[in-house]
């Protein structure tokens, strides 16, 4: 099958925006790891993270090829639609001020009083308490990355393309992450997790109507559509969401 | 054990946020679905089904949840 780059781009673009929101989240709590305990038990936590999910990977990965191409599609689109239209809604919260926004620098501060109070607790045995708490923000966040790439990708032979877009969000935020050395705060993840929630919906809808057999006009370029309408309604839904909090106000 | 229950946790949540909302998707997607089977109705039908009803219910819940201004 060839891959065209109106196919691939899509599928790329969202793994890695949606990719870059995940790996910053483990790379704040990693680094509150190796600010605290030092890079050992962060870095074993880590490699322990990413050798689970690999062998996760490996092990269910051929499986997908085992399921009927329209029962997967269908599956994929309706958890997307779960997933993104989740996002998108506290996105949408975020960006209206009705919730608060995700800070980075909030959550290190925490992770780290957190792993202090353990230590007063627990003494010697807080390195391997470190470093699992490094393993398990690897791996409930590269679970995410996962879905997403399987998600954005299977449907359509795209899970290399949607894996590249992946690995460059982890390659971004360790370049960026080594040279920095604190807490991506700067990174604007709501307008990130926006974007991502647009692109997440858009493509849910998309597999779970070819899952049903829907024949889409303009077959992938529906998808583009699909986007400017999600990000329509978010962009309502965020002047929406702010009446009742002006209301508030005044 | 505890690992496993964190685990587990995390990848509901990250479909049933809302409960409300995922039901409403589930319900959209339901009866896009019925209306596909349906014999002498355009496919297409519940193609437009299912996107203006997924817009629908993102902007509703959005509305509901901006009014109690909580987050489930």
């Amino acid at each position: 099958m060839i891959v065209t780059w109106s196919t691939a781009a899509p599928a790329i673009g969202a793994a890695f925006a949606a990719s870059l929101v995940e790996v910053v989240e483990a790379f704040t709590i990693v680094l509150a790891v190796a600010t605290l305990r030092g890079w050992r038990p962060a870095t074993w936590g880590t490699a322990a993270g990413l050798a689970a999910l690999t062998g996760g990977v490996v092990a269910l990965g051929p499986l997908l090829n085992r399921v009927p191409i329209h029962g997967l599609q269908l599956a994929i689109g309706v958890l997307l639609l779960l997933f993104g239209l989740g996002w998108l809604r506290k996105a949408t919260l975020r960006a209206a001020g009705a919730i608060p926004l995700h800070d980075e620098d909030a959550i290190f501060a925490a992770e780290a009083a957190e792993l202090d109070a353990t230590a007063r607790r627990h003494g010697n045995r807080l390195d391997w308490i470190a470093g699992m708490t490094a393993f398990k923000a690897v791996i409930l966040e590269g679970i995410e990355v996962v879905f997403i790439v399987i998600a954005v990708g299977a449907g359509r032979g795209l899970l290399v393309p949607a894996g590249i877009g992946a690995l460059a969000a982890c390659g971004v935020v360790l370049a960026v992450g080594a040279v920095v050395h604190r807490p991506l705060s700067r990174v604007p993840e709501n307008t990130l997790k926006f974007g991502v929630g647009v692109m997440l919906s858009a493509f849910g809808v998309y597999w779970t109507g070819e899952g049903i057999g829907v024949p889409w006009p303009g077959q992938d370029l529906a998808l583009f559509v699909f986007a400017l309408l999600f990000l329509g309604a978010g962009m309502l839904g965020t002047a929406i969401a702010r009446r009742p909090l002006a209301e508030a106000a005044r | 054990m505890s690992l496993i229950a964190e685990i587990a946790g995390e990848l509901a949540g990250m479909f049933v946020g809302d409960a409300r909302l995922s039901l409403a998707i589930l319900a959209v997607v339901g009866v896009a679905a019925a209306l596909r089977e349906l014999s002498g109705l355009d496919p297409l039908l519940g193609g437009a089904v299912l996107l203006v009803g997924s817009l629908a219910v993102l902007i509703e819940s959005v509305r509901r949840s901006a009014r109690g201004n909580r987050l489930p």
